[in-house]
Protein backbone atom coordinates (compact mmCIF):
# COMPACT_ATOMS: atom_id res chain seq x y z
CA UNK A 1 0.00 0.00 0.00
CA UNK A 2 1.34 3.39 -0.90
CA UNK A 3 0.45 6.85 0.31
CA UNK A 4 0.20 9.73 -2.14
CA UNK A 5 2.64 12.30 -0.87
CA UNK A 6 2.61 15.85 -2.13
CA UNK A 7 5.80 17.11 -3.70
CA UNK A 8 7.87 19.19 -1.27
CA UNK A 9 7.75 22.83 -2.28
CA UNK A 10 10.02 25.73 -1.49
CA UNK A 11 7.15 27.64 0.11
CA UNK A 12 5.34 30.69 -1.13
CA UNK A 13 8.45 32.59 -2.10
CA UNK A 14 6.99 33.72 -5.41
CA UNK A 15 3.80 35.20 -4.01
CA UNK A 16 5.24 36.62 -0.77
CA UNK A 17 7.89 38.94 -2.08
CA UNK A 18 7.21 41.65 0.55
CA UNK A 19 7.75 39.08 3.26
CA UNK A 20 10.89 37.73 1.77
CA UNK A 21 12.78 37.57 5.03
CA UNK A 22 10.01 35.67 6.75
CA UNK A 23 9.81 33.19 3.97
CA UNK A 24 13.53 32.64 3.94
CA UNK A 25 13.61 32.08 7.68
CA UNK A 26 10.77 29.61 7.59
CA UNK A 27 12.25 27.94 4.55
CA UNK A 28 15.49 27.42 6.38
CA UNK A 29 13.77 25.99 9.40
CA UNK A 30 11.47 23.59 7.68
CA UNK A 31 14.22 21.89 5.69
CA UNK A 32 16.82 21.58 8.43
CA UNK A 33 14.93 19.78 11.16
CA UNK A 34 17.52 18.07 13.31
CA UNK A 35 15.42 15.36 14.84
CA UNK A 36 15.65 13.82 18.28
CA UNK A 37 14.06 10.40 18.34
CA UNK A 38 12.43 9.63 21.66
CA UNK A 39 12.01 5.95 20.84
CA UNK A 40 10.15 4.13 23.58
CA UNK A 41 8.65 1.04 21.93
CA UNK A 42 8.07 -0.71 18.64
CA UNK A 43 7.15 2.54 16.83
CA UNK A 44 10.80 3.52 17.14
CA UNK A 45 11.65 0.68 14.77
CA UNK A 46 9.37 2.20 12.17
CA UNK A 47 11.01 5.56 12.80
CA UNK A 48 14.41 4.02 12.18
CA UNK A 49 13.03 2.42 9.05
CA UNK A 50 11.87 5.84 7.88
CA UNK A 51 15.37 7.19 8.40
CA UNK A 52 17.08 4.46 6.41
CA UNK A 53 17.71 4.21 2.70
CA UNK A 54 14.32 3.07 1.41
CA UNK A 55 12.18 5.83 2.90
CA UNK A 56 15.00 8.24 3.66
CA UNK A 57 13.52 11.27 5.38
CA UNK A 58 16.84 13.06 5.04
CA UNK A 59 15.65 13.99 1.56
CA UNK A 60 12.95 16.02 3.33
CA UNK A 61 15.53 17.82 5.43
CA UNK A 62 15.06 15.77 8.59
CA UNK A 63 18.49 14.98 9.94
CA UNK A 64 18.56 12.10 12.46
CA UNK A 65 22.05 12.79 13.82
CA UNK A 66 21.35 15.29 16.57
CA UNK A 67 23.87 14.65 19.35
CA UNK A 68 21.24 15.38 21.95
CA UNK A 69 18.12 17.36 22.68
CA UNK A 70 20.09 20.60 23.04
CA UNK A 71 21.08 20.48 19.37
CA UNK A 72 17.74 19.37 17.93
CA UNK A 73 14.70 21.15 16.53
CA UNK A 74 12.19 18.32 16.31
CA UNK A 75 11.33 15.63 18.81
CA UNK A 76 9.54 12.52 17.59
CA UNK A 77 7.96 10.65 20.50
CA UNK A 78 7.49 7.13 19.18
CA UNK A 79 6.20 4.54 21.60
CA UNK A 80 4.38 4.00 24.85
CA UNK A 81 4.92 6.81 27.34
CA UNK A 82 4.60 5.59 30.90
CA UNK A 83 4.07 7.74 33.96
CA UNK A 84 7.53 6.77 35.11
CA UNK A 85 9.04 7.94 31.82
CA UNK A 86 6.91 11.08 31.49
CA UNK A 87 9.17 13.37 33.60
CA UNK A 88 12.15 12.34 31.45
CA UNK A 89 10.22 13.16 28.27
CA UNK A 90 9.34 16.53 29.74
CA UNK A 91 12.87 17.19 30.92
CA UNK A 92 14.42 16.49 27.53
CA UNK A 93 11.76 18.59 25.84
CA UNK A 94 12.64 21.46 28.14
CA UNK A 95 16.28 21.12 27.14
CA UNK A 96 15.53 21.69 23.45
CA UNK A 97 16.09 25.24 22.17
CA UNK A 98 13.29 27.26 20.64
CA UNK A 99 11.83 26.96 18.09
CA UNK A 100 11.01 23.34 18.81
CA UNK A 101 8.45 20.99 17.37
CA UNK A 102 6.99 17.68 18.49
CA UNK A 103 5.56 14.85 16.41
CA UNK A 104 3.63 12.20 18.30
CA UNK A 105 4.14 8.99 16.36
CA UNK A 106 1.80 6.07 16.92
CA UNK A 107 -1.34 5.28 18.86
CA UNK A 108 0.42 4.93 22.22
CA UNK A 109 1.97 8.36 22.30
CA UNK A 110 -1.16 9.89 20.77
CA UNK A 111 -3.64 8.63 23.35
CA UNK A 112 -2.29 5.63 25.21
CA UNK A 113 -3.37 3.33 22.41
CA UNK A 114 -4.18 -0.23 23.40
CA UNK A 115 -2.92 0.53 26.90
CA UNK A 116 -5.37 3.37 27.51
CA UNK A 117 -6.74 1.73 30.68
CA UNK A 118 -3.40 0.68 32.13
CA UNK A 119 -2.36 1.90 35.54
CA UNK A 120 1.06 2.94 34.34
CA UNK A 121 0.64 4.35 30.83
CA UNK A 122 0.26 8.07 30.20
CA UNK A 123 -2.88 8.80 28.19
CA UNK A 124 -1.06 10.59 25.42
CA UNK A 125 2.20 12.49 25.41
CA UNK A 126 0.26 15.71 24.90
CA UNK A 127 -0.57 15.63 28.60
CA UNK A 128 3.00 16.69 29.36
CA UNK A 129 4.30 18.44 26.23
CA UNK A 130 2.57 20.30 23.38
CA UNK A 131 2.30 18.27 20.20
CA UNK A 132 2.27 19.72 16.68
CA UNK A 133 1.46 16.69 14.53
CA UNK A 134 -0.15 13.40 15.49
CA UNK A 135 0.61 10.39 13.29
CA UNK A 136 -2.02 7.66 13.81
CA UNK A 137 -1.39 3.96 13.46
CA UNK A 138 -0.26 0.97 15.46
CA UNK A 139 2.48 1.24 14.37
CA UNK A 140 2.18 3.70 11.48
CA UNK A 141 3.94 3.01 8.23
CA UNK A 142 7.11 4.99 7.58
CA UNK A 143 5.20 6.77 4.83
CA UNK A 144 2.84 8.05 7.50
CA UNK A 145 5.77 9.64 9.30
CA UNK A 146 6.88 11.20 6.02
CA UNK A 147 3.42 12.67 5.65
CA UNK A 148 3.48 13.88 9.23
CA UNK A 149 6.81 15.59 8.57
CA UNK A 150 5.38 17.26 5.48
CA UNK A 151 2.39 18.43 7.51
CA UNK A 152 4.74 19.88 10.11
CA UNK A 153 6.74 21.61 7.42
CA UNK A 154 3.56 23.20 6.11
CA UNK A 155 2.82 24.46 9.61
CA UNK A 156 6.32 25.89 9.91
CA UNK A 157 5.94 27.63 6.57
CA UNK A 158 2.77 29.34 7.79
CA UNK A 159 4.08 30.54 11.12
CA UNK A 160 5.49 33.91 12.06
CA UNK A 161 9.24 33.62 12.67
CA UNK A 162 10.11 33.87 16.33
CA UNK A 163 6.55 33.07 17.37
CA UNK A 164 6.40 29.38 16.73
CA UNK A 165 3.00 27.87 17.41
CA UNK A 166 1.62 31.19 18.59
CA UNK A 167 -1.72 30.31 17.04
CA UNK A 168 -1.90 26.61 17.77
CA UNK A 169 -1.06 27.00 21.45
CA UNK A 170 -3.78 29.22 22.91
CA UNK A 171 -3.05 28.53 26.54
CA UNK A 172 0.40 28.49 28.13
CA UNK A 173 0.26 25.00 29.54
CA UNK A 174 3.22 22.74 30.24
CA UNK A 175 5.43 25.59 31.38
CA UNK A 176 6.61 24.13 34.67
CA UNK A 177 8.68 21.00 35.07
CA UNK A 178 6.41 18.06 35.80
CA UNK A 179 7.01 15.34 38.38
CA UNK A 180 5.66 11.84 38.09
CA UNK A 181 3.14 12.48 40.83
CA UNK A 182 1.51 15.28 38.89
CA UNK A 183 0.79 13.14 35.86
CA UNK A 184 -0.50 10.22 37.93
CA UNK A 185 -3.99 9.86 39.20
CA UNK A 186 -4.66 9.19 42.82
CA UNK A 187 -5.97 5.93 44.19
CA UNK A 188 -9.64 5.38 43.52
CA UNK A 189 -11.94 4.21 46.26
CA UNK A 190 -15.43 2.80 45.76
CA UNK A 191 -18.36 5.21 46.02
CA UNK A 192 -20.32 5.49 49.25
CA UNK A 193 -23.10 2.98 49.73
CA UNK A 194 -26.44 4.59 48.95
CA UNK A 195 -29.46 2.48 49.68
CA UNK B 1 9.60 -29.18 36.50
CA UNK B 2 8.95 -29.86 40.16
CA UNK B 3 6.26 -27.87 41.96
CA UNK B 4 6.39 -27.73 45.73
CA UNK B 5 3.63 -26.24 47.83
CA UNK B 6 5.07 -25.12 51.13
CA UNK B 7 3.67 -23.50 54.23
CA UNK B 8 4.29 -19.75 54.61
CA UNK B 9 5.99 -20.32 57.97
CA UNK B 10 8.72 -22.47 56.42
CA UNK B 11 9.08 -20.48 53.19
CA UNK B 12 12.60 -19.18 53.81
CA UNK B 13 13.82 -22.57 55.06
CA UNK B 14 12.42 -24.34 51.99
CA UNK B 15 14.10 -21.90 49.62
CA UNK B 16 17.36 -22.36 51.46
CA UNK B 17 16.94 -26.15 51.39
CA UNK B 18 16.29 -26.04 47.63
CA UNK B 19 19.50 -24.11 47.19
CA UNK B 20 21.28 -26.77 49.19
CA UNK B 21 19.93 -29.37 46.76
CA UNK B 22 21.71 -27.64 43.90
CA UNK B 23 18.98 -25.27 42.77
CA UNK B 24 21.37 -22.36 43.04
CA UNK B 25 20.23 -20.30 40.05
CA UNK B 26 17.53 -17.84 41.17
CA UNK B 27 15.28 -17.15 38.19
CA UNK B 28 12.39 -15.08 39.50
CA UNK B 29 10.01 -14.48 42.37
CA UNK B 30 6.54 -13.07 41.99
CA UNK B 31 3.00 -13.42 43.27
CA UNK B 32 -0.44 -14.40 42.00
CA UNK B 33 -3.61 -12.81 43.33
CA UNK B 34 -5.79 -15.70 44.54
CA UNK B 35 -8.02 -13.67 46.83
CA UNK B 36 -11.09 -14.96 44.96
CA UNK B 37 -10.17 -18.61 45.49
CA UNK B 38 -12.80 -20.91 46.96
CA UNK B 39 -10.64 -22.23 49.79
CA UNK B 40 -7.99 -20.36 51.76
CA UNK B 41 -7.98 -17.14 49.73
CA UNK B 42 -4.77 -15.19 49.71
CA UNK B 43 -1.78 -14.41 47.58
CA UNK B 44 0.38 -17.10 46.01
CA UNK B 45 4.05 -16.23 46.22
CA UNK B 46 5.96 -18.20 43.63
CA UNK B 47 9.72 -18.65 43.36
CA UNK B 48 11.40 -20.31 40.39
CA UNK B 49 14.80 -21.88 40.91
CA UNK B 50 17.00 -23.73 38.40
CA UNK B 51 19.65 -26.37 38.77
CA UNK B 52 21.86 -26.06 35.71
CA UNK B 53 23.70 -29.38 35.95
CA UNK B 54 21.93 -31.72 35.61
CA UNK B 55 19.14 -29.51 34.32
CA UNK B 56 16.11 -29.31 36.61
CA UNK B 57 13.67 -26.61 37.63
CA UNK B 58 11.69 -26.22 40.81
CA UNK B 59 8.73 -23.98 41.49
CA UNK B 60 8.20 -23.15 45.16
CA UNK B 61 4.75 -21.87 45.95
CA UNK B 62 3.08 -20.70 49.11
CA UNK B 63 -0.28 -19.15 49.87
CA UNK B 64 -0.04 -16.08 52.09
CA UNK B 65 -3.18 -14.75 53.71
CA UNK B 66 -4.08 -11.20 52.76
CA UNK B 67 -2.09 -8.74 54.81
CA UNK B 68 0.16 -11.41 56.32
CA UNK B 69 3.94 -11.04 56.01
CA UNK B 70 6.29 -13.56 54.43
CA UNK B 71 9.91 -14.06 55.43
CA UNK B 72 12.40 -12.60 52.98
CA UNK B 73 14.79 -14.85 51.04
CA UNK B 74 17.36 -12.14 50.37
CA UNK B 75 19.77 -13.80 52.79
CA UNK B 76 19.69 -16.91 50.57
CA UNK B 77 19.62 -15.16 47.18
CA UNK B 78 20.81 -11.54 47.09
CA UNK B 79 19.28 -11.20 43.63
CA UNK B 80 15.83 -11.72 45.09
CA UNK B 81 15.87 -8.14 46.41
CA UNK B 82 14.56 -6.58 43.22
CA UNK B 83 11.89 -9.27 42.90
CA UNK B 84 10.73 -8.81 46.46
CA UNK B 85 10.64 -5.05 46.02
CA UNK B 86 8.52 -5.47 42.90
CA UNK B 87 6.23 -7.99 44.58
CA UNK B 88 5.92 -5.64 47.53
CA UNK B 89 4.86 -2.65 45.43
CA UNK B 90 2.63 -4.60 43.06
CA UNK B 91 0.86 -6.82 45.61
CA UNK B 92 1.49 -5.14 48.95
CA UNK B 93 3.12 -8.17 50.55
CA UNK B 94 5.51 -7.36 53.39
CA UNK B 95 8.84 -9.21 53.49
CA UNK B 96 10.31 -8.96 56.99
CA UNK B 97 14.05 -9.53 57.05
CA UNK B 98 14.48 -7.88 53.66
CA UNK B 99 18.07 -6.73 53.17
CA UNK B 100 19.62 -5.65 49.89
CA UNK B 101 22.72 -4.18 51.43
CA UNK B 102 21.58 -0.57 51.27
CA UNK B 103 19.61 -0.43 54.48
CA UNK B 104 16.73 1.42 52.81
CA UNK B 105 14.36 -1.51 53.17
CA UNK B 106 11.41 -2.26 50.90
CA UNK B 107 10.81 0.71 48.63
CA UNK B 108 9.18 1.12 45.22
CA UNK B 109 11.21 -0.22 42.34
CA UNK B 110 9.21 0.32 39.15
CA UNK B 111 6.21 2.45 40.01
CA UNK B 112 6.52 6.22 39.59
CA UNK B 113 6.89 8.54 42.56
CA UNK B 114 3.68 9.16 44.40
CA UNK B 115 1.85 6.13 43.03
CA UNK B 116 -0.85 4.90 45.38
CA UNK B 117 -2.12 1.36 45.51
CA UNK B 118 -0.99 -2.12 44.53
CA UNK B 119 -1.83 -2.31 40.83
CA UNK B 120 -1.48 -6.03 40.21
CA UNK B 121 -4.08 -6.97 42.81
CA UNK B 122 -7.51 -7.79 41.53
CA UNK B 123 -9.05 -5.28 43.92
CA UNK B 124 -7.15 -2.42 42.25
CA UNK B 125 -9.59 -0.35 40.22
CA UNK B 126 -8.35 1.13 36.96
CA UNK B 127 -8.91 4.89 36.91
CA UNK B 128 -9.37 5.00 33.15
CA UNK B 129 -12.06 2.33 33.31
CA UNK B 130 -13.92 4.17 36.06
CA UNK B 131 -14.23 7.29 33.93
CA UNK B 132 -14.75 5.77 30.48
CA UNK B 133 -16.55 2.70 29.23
CA UNK B 134 -14.81 0.09 27.15
CA UNK B 135 -15.11 1.38 23.58
CA UNK B 136 -15.52 -2.00 21.94
CA UNK B 137 -17.92 -4.90 22.27
CA UNK B 138 -17.95 -6.53 25.69
CA UNK B 139 -19.51 -9.84 24.79
CA UNK B 140 -19.15 -12.11 21.76
CA UNK B 141 -21.89 -11.29 19.27
CA UNK B 142 -22.25 -7.69 20.40
CA UNK B 143 -21.63 -4.75 18.16
CA UNK B 144 -20.88 -5.16 14.51
CA UNK B 145 -22.76 -2.08 13.33
CA UNK B 146 -26.21 -2.60 11.90
CA UNK B 147 -26.19 -6.34 12.24
CA UNK B 148 -28.45 -7.76 14.88
CA UNK B 149 -26.58 -9.80 17.48
CA UNK B 150 -26.67 -13.51 16.88
CA UNK B 151 -29.09 -15.31 19.22
CA UNK B 152 -27.26 -17.19 21.91
CA UNK B 153 -28.27 -20.69 22.85
CA UNK B 154 -27.49 -20.33 26.52
CA UNK B 155 -26.61 -17.43 28.69
CA UNK B 156 -22.91 -16.96 29.11
CA UNK B 157 -21.39 -15.71 32.29
CA UNK B 158 -20.87 -11.99 32.04
CA UNK B 159 -17.26 -11.02 31.55
CA UNK B 160 -15.97 -8.75 34.26
CA UNK B 161 -12.18 -8.62 34.19
CA UNK B 162 -10.31 -7.62 37.34
CA UNK B 163 -9.74 -3.93 37.76
CA UNK B 164 -12.93 -2.92 36.01
CA UNK B 165 -15.41 -1.18 38.31
CA UNK B 166 -18.80 -2.85 38.59
CA UNK B 167 -22.23 -1.23 38.42
CA UNK B 168 -22.01 0.18 41.95
CA UNK B 169 -19.63 2.84 40.61
CA UNK B 170 -22.45 4.35 38.60
CA UNK B 171 -22.91 4.83 34.87
CA UNK B 172 -19.92 5.56 32.68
Amino acid sequence: MTVDLPTPRVGRAAEAAPQAVRVVLNWGRRYSLWVFNFGLACCAIEFISASMARHDFIRLGVIPFAPGPRQSDLMVVSGTVTDKMAPAVRRLYDQMPEPKYVISYGACSNSGGPYWDSYSVTKGVDQIIPVDVYVPGCPPRPEALLHGILTLQEQIAAETPGRARARSRPRPYAEQPASAGEVTRGLLSPPEETS
Amino acid sequence: MITRDVEPAEWAEQVRAARGEGFDFFDWLSAVDQTDAEESPGLDVVCHLIRTHPWERVLLRTRVAEGAPLASVTDTFRGAAWHERETHEMFGIDFPGFDDGTGHGLRPLLLPDGFEGTPLRKSFQLAARASKAWPGAKEPGEGGGDQAPAPRKRARRRLQPPGVPDESWGPR
